[in-house]
């Protein structure tokens, strides 16, 4: 009966462990809502086609492609791109929408100010980086939109006619968590914190 | 068998009580019973083990549905009670004689997990890849595995890294490197089984890793994947078949090892096949390796044929693989389709006699060997 007791007492362990490791993760997510930097985005017109994958929407941003030039920090005799991260920094347009000014692979050499925000994301090795123009295809986590079953296509229809938005939250590291699906002055889907 | 183990018991305790075994031979005895019993599978766990993947499989869809009319907080709360309720659930089953659902429990649970990293990448959009999720979800059963020495939730790690395995294989977008990374799931994966007593374990992942070559051999220099591979493989036959019991004391496979030997040979062979195929009318190496791999089923089958009818068998399915390829390669510009059909039927005819003349040498010995 000592062998069962120690069975249940690790299968409590595991279980212990594998959900304080889930909660972990939420509580992570839950933290950049509550503090972090907001940013509002403009979402890019997608085919409409690749919009609609099973229940979630794929979102472009601005920022789904940065400019070569745009990136401060490419060695002289770099000619593709390596399996890196990239920090974008975004400055506060007259709009309200946020637009991307520099970017760097790696980390950025200096904080961002008042009115600026640093977004992390990854780049995949390969990218050309010496066409004249270039660009490079971050991508930053921010990808896709989950909607309730059923209420993707309305929303992909009027994605076509004017723009939407998306509120992110950013940590201090610059790791991305969307926050709210905009139309226009309309907040669609807000995300609570847990 | 649950039936068979009973009545075992029931015996013994008679013969301890009437005498003919002492109390230390009944234990040991009835503790063999049960090692036995727990490597027996029943109709009964079969069953509860497909409930489970059902359920696990069912957990999962509800969880992608996104059904927003429950709260994703209520959600969030029963998977994790689904994750507490199946581990000690499971485990106080199990310690309580029920086995069989004490592990299907498990597996409901290692579902949940999953479920819930699904769940949790949805109420945040977290666009992060697929295989990554797949990596989490794997490593959190392996390490339930690892603390229940549960055989099934072996088997489901195994499975989850071959899942990962195909997402980063067929990947066309080619977004990513190589997945390299599953020889190391599989190593960790086959050092795990031994402790999780998983043989089951170890015949798959021994048959993904050959899975995992051929992927390789579609994106890297064909012969030096191949080359290495019959090589290897060839050694492996050669000690489990010389030196059977140190070797399965070692890798623990029940003496199958030969198999997955010879299937590992006739994979790399047919790889070098497939690509000398082309030069194969001014370069001898096509004809070599069709040599190599002839002379290595007839080897097979003289060295370890006897002992295992599967080996045999897989020894005829390469040999007519054999056949089909190098008439293709050699034969099929001279002849149109009746002569074709002339020599497949032929060729099977070579195949049926070969068959029949091996297959009646092996039973011959063996048929005496049980009469007498």
């Amino acid at each position: 009966m000592i062998i069962g007791k120690r069975l249940v007492i690790s299968a409590l362990l595991l279980a212990l462990v594998q959900i304080g490791f889930l909660s972990w993760i939420i509580a992570g997510r839950a933290a950049i809502l509550r503090n972090g930097k907001e940013v509002l985005l403009k979402i890019e017109p997608v085919d409409p086609r690749d919009l609609l994958r099973g229940d979630y929407i794929i979102l472009g941003y601005e920022i789904s492609r940065i400019p070569v030039k745009m990136t401060a920090n490419i060695p002289p005799d770099k000619f593709s791109s390596d399996d890196n991260s990239i920090v974008v920094r975004l400055k506060k347009g007259a709009d309200n929408y946020w637009q991307p000014t520099t970017a760097w692979f790696g980390k950025a050499p200096t904080l961002a100010a008042a009115d600026e925000a640093d977004i992390l994301g990854h780049v995949a090795e390969g990218w050309d980086l010496r066409g004249e123009e270039a660009t490079i295809a971050p991508d930053y986590g921010i990808e896709r939109f989950y909607l309730p079953e059923g209420e993707g296509m309305a929303i992909q229809n009027d994605m076509r006619v004017r723009p939407f938005g998306i509120r992110l939250a950013l940590a201090g590291d610059g790791t991305a968590q969307i926050k709210a699906l905009v139309d226009g002055d309309k907040t669609l889907f807000e995300e609570p914190l847990y | 068998m649950a039936g068979y183990s009973s009545r075992v018991r029931a015996d013994i305790a008679r013969w301890l009580q009437a005498g003919l075994i002492d109390a230390a031979t009944a234990d040991s005895l009835s503790r063999d019973v049960e090692a036995n019993e727990r490597k027996s599978l029943s109709f009964g766990s079969i069953l509860a083990m497909m409930a489970a993947v059902l359920f696990g499989a069912a957990i999962l869809i509800f969880v992608a549905a996104n059904w927003d009319a429950i709260p994703r907080l209520a959600r969030v709360a029963a998977l994790f009670a689904v994750i507490l309720g199946g581990y000690v659930g499971g485990a106080v089953l199990k310690a309580r004689d029920h086995a069989a659902i004490g592990e299907a429990l498990w597996i409901v649970a290692a579902a949940a997990f999953g479920g819930s990293i699904v769940l949790i990448g949805q109420m945040y959009h977290l666009s992060g890849d697929e295989a990554s999720a797949l990596v989490t979800w794997g490593a959190g059963t392996a390490l339930a595995a690892v603390a229940l020495r549960s055989n099934p939730l072996t088997m489901a790690s195994v499975g989850i890294a071959d899942a990962w395995l195909f997402l980063k294989g067929f990947d066309y977008y080619s977004r990513s490197e190589f997945p390299h990374a599953f020889l190391i799931m599989a190593i960790v994966l086959f050092a795990v089984s031994f402790w999780t007593r998983s043989r089951a374990a170890r015949h798959l992942i021994i048959l993904s890793v050959l899975f995992y070559l051929v992927l390789l051999v579609t994106n890297h220099d064909t012969l030096q994947v191949a080359i290495p591979l019959v090589v290897v493989s060839a050694l492996l036959f050669a000690a489990s078949v010389f030196a059977p019991d140190p070797v399965d004391r070692v890798v623990q496979l029940g003496g199958r090892l030969p198999l997955h030997a010879l299937l590992g040979f006739l994979a790399g062979l047919a790889m070098i096949q497939f690509e000398l195929a082309d030069k194969s009318t001014y370069e001898s190496g096509f004809a070599i390796a069709s040599v190599v791999a002839l002379a290595g089923i007839v080897a097979a089958v003289v060295l370890a044929g006897r002992e295992s009818r599967g080996l045999r068998w897989l020894a005829y399915l390469g040999f007519a693989f054999e056949l089909a390829i190098i008439y293709v390669v050699t034969l099929q510009s001279m002849l149109d389709t009746a002569g074709f059909f002339l020599a497949a039927a032929v060729l099977l005819g070579i195949l049926a006699i070969v068959i029949i003349r091996v297959e009646k040498r092996m039973k011959g010995p063996d048929a005496k060997g049980a009469t007498a």
